[in-house]
């Protein structure tokens, strides 16, 4: 129990600590982050239909 | 002392994490893919694995200056600049695709030690040993002449490209005028190329490269000599591409070749000497990489949750650094022993897994190269963004490709 503790506590304290990105938020910066946002959704959207696909068959 | 003995010395002090971190990108996987493509289509792509060599130095070296401006390893540096769903999401993907990498190093091994008849529970054991021992030394310099010493036995395949005689004419015109295998562009050749680059640059490497680079400790006046490490480590595993790619080439040319072992099992009869070397890089290939992959890992851990994670710290000042180091090579050592475990899955899932970790690494390691309050006077120049950024991105769309080809093998055609 300890040890879940300590790793819960670990992760509040890692969230705390980067609560704030630090990087200057350029329009090219923003517009890569939202790219990459899309990227993933896409990509994780894939792989959803092709496990239903799969799943059905 | 002259000049030149005196930066011969501080080179030679610096080398180690460019050349290790790009002798280990032949790892198992690797092996596979060019002995597979040598087998497949002959010398007719060496210009095209040359073409990755700088392809591979520039995406690498853009982490010897973050490392050494920031003395912040990639995890960390990911987490301070891009707050902490970026953060997480780029951790939780390394450890996920190097603990599945992991595994693959593992079956590469075992293949390799079965071609002696070396029972896999015993290969995987005297993994452990020596991946125990080797960060066990609580020195990192220490760590890194072992891991140089098996860098070199990487080259152990090159006497096998001497004994198979290729003609001076055919080398030359396969490694410097582009043109496509007979049979044209196809979608194997296509899927093949994918993946060449796939294992080229892969998102481990830049959190080791960068997390090694903190730990030796180099600086911002080391970078010169940290850019040419880097630059001698892709000069060799272009070699040792090329060398197997003209192995392999010659030896089984046309043959159906599924892996690096297999590759070796084949050429037994033709040559023995050839393929016992095979077979010793194949499992020399694994064991740096697992090396490497797993420390990737640790690094990025202790990063992240403020443990100590140093090579030079002993076992009990950075406890959590190797408990999770040591886990991490138990899990992915025992999985290859459960059997019929689902390794021809787990294969597939780095594949897929490390599309999704890639793009985001490199593009935060753009933003990062750019970001002026970061690098300081280390900033990408323009000429630096105009290369990195289109490498960048067709890396992306080729690495995506891949990516979605190994979930959907029918959608670009039949492979």
């Amino acid at each position: 129990m300890n040890f879940f503790k300590a790793l819960i506590d670990g992760v509040r304290e890692v969230n705390r600590k980067y609560a704030k990105p630090e990087v200057e938020t350029t329009l090219f910066v923003r517009i890569c982050l939202l790219s990459l946002r899309i990227y993933l959704i896409a990509l994780v959207g894939l792989m959803i239909f092709k496990f239903i696909t799969t799943w059905k068959k | 002392m002259s000049r030149a003995r005196r930066r011969l010395l501080l080179f030679l002090a610096v080398l180690g994490p460019g050349v290790i971190v790009m002798v280990a990108d032949n790892d198992a996987g690797g092996i596979t893919t060019y002995t597979v493509t040598g087998a497949k289509y002959g010398m007719h792509l060496l210009w095209f694995l040359i073409l990755l060599g700088p392809v591979a130095y520039y995406v690498q070296e853009m982490t010897v200056r973050l490392g050494a401006v920031t003395k912040r390893g990639h995890a960390e540096a990911i987490f301070r600049a891009f707050g902490r769903f970026w953060g997480w999401f780029s951790l939780l993907d390394l450890v996920l695709t190097d603990w599945l990498t992991m595994i693959t190093e593992f079956v590469g091994m075992t293949a390799a030690m079965s071609i002696f008849h070396i029972p896999p529970l015993l290969t995987v054991v005297c993994c452990w040993l020596i991946m125990g021992a080797m960060i066990l030394t609580g020195r990192y310099w220490t760590w890194e002449k072992i891991a140089l010493l098996f860098c070199a036995i990487n080259l152990i395949y090159i006497p096998a490209a001497f004994l198979v005689h290729p003609t001076l004419h055919d080398l030359l015109y396969n490694s410097f005028v582009p043109h496509f295998p007979p049979g044209g562009f196809t979608n194997d050749l296509f899927f093949l190329l994918m993946a060449n680059v796939g294992t080229t640059i892969a998102p481990w490497m830049l959190f080791f490269q960068q997390s090694s680079v903190v730990d030796k400790g180099l600086v911002e006046k080391d970078v010169k000599f940290g850019k040419l490490d880097t630059g001698f480590g892709a000069v060799l595993t272009v070699v040792v591409a090329v060398v197997l790619i003209i192995v392999c080439g010659q030896l089984l040319n046309g043959a159906t070749v599924d892996d690096a072992a297999a590759a070796a099992t084949q050429i037994m009869p033709t040559s023995r000497v050839i393929g016992t070397l095979i077979a010793i890089g194949l499992f020399d290939a694994g064991l740096l990489g697992a090396i490497c992959i797993s420390l990737a890992s640790s690094w990025a851990f202790g990063e992240v949750f403020g443990w100590a994670h140093s090579l030079n710290k002993k076992v009990k000042e950075a406890p959590w650094f190797y408990a999770y180091y040591f886990f991490d090579l138990l899990l992915a050592g025992t999985v290859v022993l459960i059997p019929r475990a689902p390794l021809v899955l787990i294969t597939l899932f780095v594949q897929v897994i490390a599309t999704t970790l890639l793009p985001p690494a490199l593009v935060f390691l753009i933003l990062l190269l750019n970001d002026k309050k970061t690098m300081g006077a280390r900033v990408n120049t323009r000429w630096q963004n105009i290369v990195n950024i289109s490498i960048v991105l067709v890396i992306i769309v080729l690495s995506t490709l891949y990516g979605i080809s190994a979930v959907f093998p029918n959608l670009f055609g039949n492979q």
